[in-house]
């Protein structure tokens, strides 16, 4: 899923500050799994927002509306006949979700409230890792289910680097060390060989070197 | 006529902490009317930030959170949620410039009974020294003309 953390408080209430009614629109998928956009945060970064308004004595309106999901059409347009209502919205949904809604509703302003952090897996209450850099060539077969470019620290397509002690990253000790694990999967569910071939530099041209991506699946499409 | 103001708290606390009967609870209303408002709940684990938010939004001076002692909550853990939200809450108040002392959650201490009704006066205290809070009187407006909550017709905010 998408991972986010809120912003600063000063930042949002300075993005905010030309606005008199503002809606603060919420997001019930992955922003509200790692609890930065979902209904609760919505509600508590809401009532903040208001207190800071009333103690500066400022005629702001604010208030919130949340959507099962910010990027996707169908679930924004329920803003229709709403947002019309409002100087401009804070969005705490992901990157994709603040540009869907502005997409669709170009004549008002959408300001994010989150910071889009990364892929993330979640490994346990209150803690997401980056697993997958979303690359556009997933190479984990090779590499026993672990990926040598989102969780080495050097990106080493070809490891282990040789700096690891006791499992751990040498350039930051609470990282495990990605080619150990990825040498123990192997091990432990076979396929080892497959490291005896060198792999060439990654290629970056399916994530970054043709522009924005975009996927089309026709069969999917009206 | 000179406006005196009167601190207003909410307390919330577990209803399965040996004090959180309903004798406690008519006692600190009858003593305190108005000034303390109560907020019985199953676990302490129920409560979430935008409750203490809330409440200091709309009509409280602080807001206070009692709970079991650790180790002694029915649902296992709900006083260490209770405990993280509130200090989540309270560093939320702290960054928009609200004293992070109105928010205070007290958790009981095992074999000892937890006094509820010290616990209300003894935070109301807390708050007189504290102040009126700048949500409810904004700045440059004296106090109790802000914004008051009312609760069956009767002014919570009393002034004399």
């Amino acid at each position: 899923m998408i991972t986010a953390e809120q912003k600063p408080i000063e930042e949002i209430r300075h993005m905010i500050m030309p606005y008199k009614k503002i809606l603060l629109l919420g997001c019930g998928s992955c922003v509200a799994e790692c609890a930065a956009g979902g209904e609760k945060e919505t509600a508590m970064l809401a009532s903040a927002l208001r207190m800071a308004a009333k103690m500066n004595r400022e005629d702001t309106l604010i208030q919130e509306k949340n959507l099962d999901r910010q990027c996707v059409r169908d679930f924004i347009v329920q803003l229709d006949g709403i947002i019309h209502l409002y100087d401009a919205v804070l969005s705490l949904g992901c990157g994709a979700g603040v540009q869907a809604v502005a997409e669709i509703f170009p004549e008002v302003p959408v300001i994010p409230a989150l910071n889009t952090e990364f892929l993330g897996q979640t490994k346990d209450q209150g803690l997401w890792l980056e697993n997958c850099l979303g690359c556009g060539d997933c190479v984990l077969y090779y590499f026993g289910g672990v990926c040598p470019l989102a969780r080495c620290s050097k990106q080493l397509m070809n490891g282990p680097c040789g700096g690891s002690r006791d499992g751990r990253c040498e350039v930051d000790p609470e990282t495990p060390c990605a080619w150990q694990l990825i040498i123990e999967n192997l091990t432990r569910t076979g396929g080892l060989e497959r490291l005896e071939s060198v792999f060439p530099p990654k290629d970056w041209s399916r994530k970054q070197g043709r522009g924005p991506r975009k996927i089309v699946r026709e069969d999917q499409q009206r | 006529m000179t406006l005196k103001w009167r601190p207003v708290i909410a307390f919330f606390y577990c209803q399965n902490i040996p004090e959180g009967g309903w004798e406690e609870r008519l006692a600190i209303e009858k003593k305190h009317k108005g000034a303390v408002r109560l907020f019985p709940i199953p676990c302490s684990g129920r409560i979430d930030g935008v409750h203490l938010l809330r409440a200091l939004e709309e009509f409280a001076d602080g807001a206070i959170v009692a709970t079991c002692p650790p180790g002694g909550c029915l649902n296992f853990e709900g006083n260490l949620w209770a405990r993280k939200r509130a200090e989540t809450s309270r560093k939320l108040i702290k960054s928009i410039g609200l004293e992070g002392e109105r928010i205070l959650i007290v958790e009981g201490t095992a074999g000892k009974s937890l006094d509820l009704m010290g616990l209300a006066e003894g935070f109301l205290q807390k708050i007189s020294l504290i102040g009126p809070s700048p949500v409810l009187y904004p700045k440059d407006m004296p106090p109790g003309t802000g914004v008051g909550f009312s609760l069956k017709g009767e002014s919570v905010h009393d002034y004399c």
